[in-house]
């Protein structure tokens, strides 16, 4: 019988762990990382459609895509049937390619299961469903893993949060997608664990005696709490369980936007629609790449050439047309990552006619995110309710991931549960850990 | 947000949190240092500028393209809307006889073409100096001409400056104009038309014993005020056999006399003088030149034979010396076969050749690679090439 793993497919970062039944082994599936155990959740394809994922794909993509050359070509897409009152004719429609561009790297791929707008995407000459970015990422995995184990995967236990998507619809179509591309990638028999429970299960290695525990798990893309009785062995309940999408990634967005765009020319550009449309995609990693249009690049040398801002949209250039959104994002999620121990932090790039530097306290951040705060405790408060317990009776506030840490969030709980009963989790490994467990306890039974 | 509501958020956090304070001190003073170093270099710069250092700099560069402007100026005669680039018609060029004596003999088709004239006139006395016969090259009379000396010395002279003589008579050498007379033993050498110097990239120089040497044209200036380009050699006995202007994506060929043939690209040529065709002591250059696609390599051997090769069939010399490619085979060499010059052409073109007896003769290039000889009683020593331009419709 092949093994089965634990697998967990997040928005930032995932990670891959098997249970003997006594203890977890986590798999270092990205020797590149800094955390060999945990890798992050890109995925990049290349113009032959070879792909590779993690630390690999980073590099690859800063090799071959920053400050790079571009060519545009015009290619036709289709056509369209106009239809008159007496008269239909078909139009050909042209786009322009760039034809130098030597591949895509696709990030929060967890995040794009759960958009019912987003289909896909379109690399180079190929269309990839949802389905396909997904697969391909976890064969990946997969193959790593078997490599470091030295034997075939069959089965895996994957998490998945709570909800992801408040629409039931929505929700179940983003499991199904997942378990579809699971069985793709070549897992014969796929299951699924609500991510907090799995880190649940890793926190209960621990425990002595029964607790009440609440954990709360806030990473990249979703915020899941789960209400549980642990260290029961088999009498493991859950009370109730909630969560919300919120979560590190829009703290990111939310830092750019407040802070980062006057960089880029906002607030200096006011009577040009068309460049502010391009200031305000700076924080979209979805559209930034795709305005890298010939006809954006003239609309901002004529801007640039007229004395409007001109270091301010120069830089905004140079992030458009050199790839460096990437970097940027990661300097943005860097600071924010100090902010969790320090309190402050700089946001600095030098590239191209990029030259920025900012300065960014946690107080900023806290202002800057307060809107989720209100959120979160409204539904951290909602959950408990539905779980029928007083926080008074709660033993033990669980965190796991990466965004659990931000002091705001972290100061919440305190307030709501006092600080003897938060307890602290490895943040990027205990949900795969926890995934692993509940693996292997399935595969033996 | 201003900056002011910037620094009060930064003291902020270090009110709620007084641990702050030191981390917002120090990155606030790291980036004041950052700011002081770039500011001393931004200082430094505008004293660059304001010393006029820098503003020399540009200075240079402007003179440099004003000459250029100046020399294209001189080239198609200010005002001259007609003339184009490189668009001579046969009609308006002049065919130069020159030799390393310093001589230089310019012929006007006058009334007729050169297309029409078959017998372009006759050289008499004594042109042949040392045993070297005149070199024939067709410019146009609004040139400007760049005179290289065997010592390596350069001098410019307008061809209008030059006595212009009807075609088609006869002229004794003797009585040949000296422009720019040799110094001490020198000899002239090669003629190069400078009006292309603002469209090229580096002087190609090629020796008799087959070095190759390029200059930067962007010291142009430098190289015409100080009348000096270097003699182009590497052994001491070896001397400047012509030079010529190129550009870095274009091929030069050099042909010996004994047949031997380089081609190389001109961007992978070094700028100092190397060896780059081996020739024996009894062989020496008889012309180099820049060749170009749709163009055909033509050479002319004392008896009248010629020989073509396409463009795309020449090969490419890899390394820095080589014998090159064989165009006389060993039992044409043995019976005493030599080639006396060799051009670049296109089928349009048309050839000029002197014979032993200084007489010039004008042939249309197809004719002569359709028949593969001139004929002639006389042996040949000099060949150069009209170039014609087809008409646009």
């Amino acid at each position: 019988m092949g093994l089965k793993v634990g697998l967990d497919f997040g928005t930032s970062n995932s990670g891959v762990a098997i249970f003997d039944g006594q203890h977890v082994r986590q798999l270092p599936v990205d020797p590149g990382s800094l955390i060999p155990e945990v890798t992050r959740t890109v995925l990049y394809i290349t113009r032959d459609h070879r792909s590779t994922i993690g630390q690999e794909a980073i590099e690859l993509y800063s090799r071959d895509n920053i400050n790079r050359q571009r060519r545009y070509v015009k290619q036709w897409a289709g056509e369209i049937d106009f239809h008159g009152a007496e008269l239909d004719y078909v139009r050909d429609i042209f786009v322009l390619v760039d034809e130098l561009k030597p591949g895509r790297l696709l990030q929060y791929l967890k995040t794009a299961l759960r958009k019912d707008d987003y289909p896909g995407t379109q690399v180079f000459d190929r269309f990839y469903p949802v389905s396909s970015l997904v697969q391909i990422y976890l064969a990946h995995l997969k193959k790593r893993a078997e490599n470091l184990l030295g034997q075939e995967i069959e089965a895996v236990t994957l998490g998945r949060p709570v909800r992801f998507s408040s629409d039931p619809q929505k929700d179940q179509r983003a499991e199904d997608l997942l378990r579809q591309a699971a069985n793709e990638a070549g897992f014969k028999r796929v299951d699924f664990e609500l991510e907090p429970v799995a880190a649940a299960l890793d926190y209960e290695q621990s425990l002595l005696r029964p607790e009440n525990a609440v954990i709360f798990d806030f990473g990249g893309g979703t915020l899941d709490i789960a209400v549980m009785r642990l260290g029961e062995g088999s009498k493991r309940q859950i009370y109730a369980s909630g969560g919300v999408d919120i979560a590190g990634s829009d703290f990111d967005r939310a830092i750019i936007e407040k802070r980062m765009l006057p960089f880029f020319g906002l607030g200096k550009v006011n009577y040009q629609p068309e460049i502010q449309e391009l200031i305000r995609a700076v924080p979209d990693w979805i559209a930034l790449p795709e305005l890298a249009t010939p006809m954006n690049r003239a609309t901002l040398e004529k801007a640039v050439r007229a004395g409007l801002a001109p270091v301010r949209l120069r830089a905004l250039e140079a992030m458009i047309y050199n790839d460096l959104s990437f970097t940027f994002y990661n300097r943005v999620e860097a600071a924010k990552i100090t902010l969790s121990s320090s309190g402050a932090a700089v946001i600095s790039m030098e590239d191209k006619d990029i030259a920025l530097w900012e300065l960014y306290t946690r107080h900023q951040f806290e202002k800057d995110i307060a809107v989720y705060l209100e959120q979160v405790e409204r539904v951290l408060m909602d959950t408990l309710a539905e779980s029928g317990l007083e926080p008074g009776q709660i033993d033990a506030v669980v965190k796991t991931g990466g965004s659990s840490n931000i002091p705001l969030f972290h100061g919440m709980l305190v307030r709501l549960f006092g600080a003897a009963k938060v307890r602290e989790t490895n943040s990027f490994t205990s949900v795969t850990a926890g995934l692993a467990i509940r693996a292997g306890r399935k595969s033996s039974l | 947000m201003t900056f002011s509501e910037k620094i009060d958020e930064w003291i902020s956090e270090a009110e709620t949190r007084p641990g702050s304070a030191l981390m917002i001190l120090k990155l606030v003073a790291g980036r004041l240092r950052d700011l002081t170093e770039r500011n001393e270099e931004l200082l430094a710069e505008n004293i660059e500028l304001e010393n006029g250092s820098r503003v020399q700099e540009y200075q240079k560069q402007i003179a440099h393209l004003e000459f250029q402007l100046e020399i294209l100026k001189r080239r198609f005669g200010e005002g001259n809307n007609e003339s184009q680039a490189g668009q001579d018609q046969p009609d308006s060029l002049q065919l130069l006889v020159f030799n390393n004596d310093g001589r230089l003999l310019r012929l006007d088709p006058g009334a007729s073409s050169w297309m029409d004239l078959r017998e372009a006139g006759q050289l008499t006395g004594q042109f042949a100096s040392n045993g070297e016969y005149p070199r024939l090259l067709a410019l146009s009379a609004n040139e400007e001409l760049l005179l290289l000396f065997s010592s390596g010395r350069v001098a410019t002279r307008k061809m209008s400056e030059i006595a212009s003589f009807e075609a088609g008579t006869s002229w004794e050498w003797e009585q040949i104009s000296l422009p720019e007379a040799p110094h001490g033993a020198e000899s002239l050498v090669g003629i190069a038309p400078l009006s292309e110097l603002a469209v090229s990239q580096f002087f190609m120089q090629t020796s008799r014993q087959g070095a190759v040497k390029k200059t930067l044209c962007s010291i142009s200036e430098k190289i015409l005020s100080n009348h000096y380009l270097g003699r182009g050699a590497v052994q001491k006995t070896d001397q400047a056999f012509e030079v010529s202007l190129a550009r870095k994506n274009e091929r030069y060929a050099g042909l010996s006399r004994e047949g031997r043939l380089q081609n190389l690209g001109v961007e992978g040529l070094s700028f100092s003088a190397e060896e780059r065709l081996k020739l024996t002591a009894t062989d020496h250059m008889v012309a180099a030149f820049i060749i170009h696609a749709g163009e055909s390599l033509l050479a002319l051997t004392q008896t009248g034979k010629v020989v073509v090769r396409d463009f795309a069939s020449l090969e490419t010399g890899k390394s820095s010396s080589a014998h090159g490619q064989a165009l006389i085979s060993a039992a044409r060499l043995e019976q005493g076969t030599r080639f006396i010059g060799a051009a670049a052409c296109r089928p349009q073109d048309l050839l000029v050749t002197l014979d032993e007896d200084g007489r010039l003769a004008v042939h249309p290039v197809q004719e002569v690679t359709g028949a593969g000889a001139i004929q002639s009683e006389k042996n040949f020593v000099g060949l150069g090439r009209i170039p014609v331009w087809e008409k646009k419709a």
